[in-house]
C-alpha cells in the first residue's frame, strides 16, 4: 500500500499523515513516512523530538543519478538501493515508523 | 519548474517505487504538487478537505486529476467536521459529485493541544474522537475496504 496524502496548508494533512502511519505500524506494517512538504513537520507530528530536527540526515541530490540508455533515452533513478536510502537517511520514529524528509534536499541544493 | 523541486520530486517518485514498505507520502501543500512525477507509483491518495466549499472543490479537482493520472484509489478525507449538520452537508456534496468519501474526522481540540505542545496527536490524546476516526480509516484501508471492485 503507497498513500499519498494530499491538501492544502492547513487542513491537517500532516497530522493525519502521522497518525495514520503510526496506526498502520501497529497493525504490524512497516510503514515508511516520507515528508514531501517543502516546510516539513511530518517528523514532530510522528512524536519525534523538534529539537533534534536539525540532526536529521539530508539527502543529497546526487541520490537521483541519471542514466541514458543502449537507446540514447535518458532516464533516471536511484544511485542506491532504497534499503540503503532508507537505512543512512532514514529516523526511526515511535512504533518503528522510519521517516524520510525530502524537502532538506531543497535547503541542501538551494545555495 | 523549479530543477530543485523537479528532484524532490523524482526522488520521491523512485523511493516509494522501490520501497517494500506501507508507505505513507506527506505531500507538499496545494493541488498543483499532485504531478505525475511524484504520485505515478502511489496507489492511493488521500485528500484531507475541510468542511467548506472552496475546500471542497479544491478536492473535487484533486479527484479528478488523480483520477487522470491512473491512482487506483482516490479516497476523500473531511477534516474538522464540527456537527452532525457539517457531517450531513458534506455527505451530500461528496454523493452529488462522485467523490469516494472515506472517512469524516470530528474537529477536535486535542489536535490543536497537541500541535502547541509540538508532539504527536496519537500520544497526546491517544482516544481522542479525531484519533478513532483515523484509526477506522487505517483498518478500512489495511483491510482492502477500499480496493477497487474486479472486473466483471
Amino acid at each position: 500500500m503507497k498513500i499519498a496524502v494530499a491538501g492544502k496548508g492547513g487542513s491537517g494533512k500532516t497530522t493525519l499523515a502521522a497518525t495514520l502511519a503510526r496506526l498502520l505500524a501497529r497493525g504490524h506494517h512497516s510503514v515508511l513516512a516520507v515528508d514531501g512538504d517543502s516546510n516539513p513537520n511530518l517528523g514532530v507530528s510522528l512524536g519525534l523530538a523538534a529539537a533534534e530536527a536539525g540532526s536529521w540526515p539530508t539527502l543529497p541530490k546526487e541520490l537521483l543519478a541519471e542514466r541514458t540508455g543502449p537507446d540514447g533515452t535518458r532516464s533516471s533513478g536511484l544511485s542506491i538501493s532504497v534499503a540503503d536510502v532508507v537505512a543512512r537517511f532514514g529516523v526511526v520514529g515511535p512504533d518503528g515508523v522510519r521517516l524520510l524528509v525530502m524537502g532538506r534536499v531543497a535547503h541542501a541544493g538551494a545555495g | 519548474m523549479c530543477r530543485v523541486h523537479a528532484t524532490v520530486r523524482g526522488l520521491i517518485g523512485e523511493i516509494v517505487a522501490g520501497s517494500e514498505d506501507v508507505t505513507v507520502v506527506d505531500m507538499e501543500a496545494g493541488l498543483e504538487h499532485l504531478s505525475r512525477g511524484t504520485v505515478r507509483h502511489v496507489d492511493t491518495v488521500l485528500a484531507v478537505l475541510e468542511p467548506y466549499y472552496r475546500s471542497l472543490e479544491t478536492g473535487a479537482r484533486v479527484v479528478e486529476l488523480a483520477r487522470e493520472l491512473g491512482i487506483a484509489r482516490v479516497l476523500v478525507v473531511v477534516n474538522k467536521v464540527r456537527d452532525e449538520a457539517d457531517r450531513q452537508a458534506m455527505d451530500e456534496f461528496c454523493r452529488g459529485r462522485g467523490l469516494p468519501l472515506a472517512a469524516v474526522v470530528p474537529h477536535d481540540p486535542s489536535v490543536l493541544d497537541a500541535d502547541r505542545g509540538g508532539g504527536s496527536l496519537l500520544d497526546h490524546a491517544p482516544e481522542a474522537p479525531s484519533v478513532q476516526a483515523i484509526r477506522q480509516l487505517a483498518e478500512r484501508l489495511a483491510s482492502g475496504a477500499f480496493d477497487p471492485a474486479p472486473a466483471g
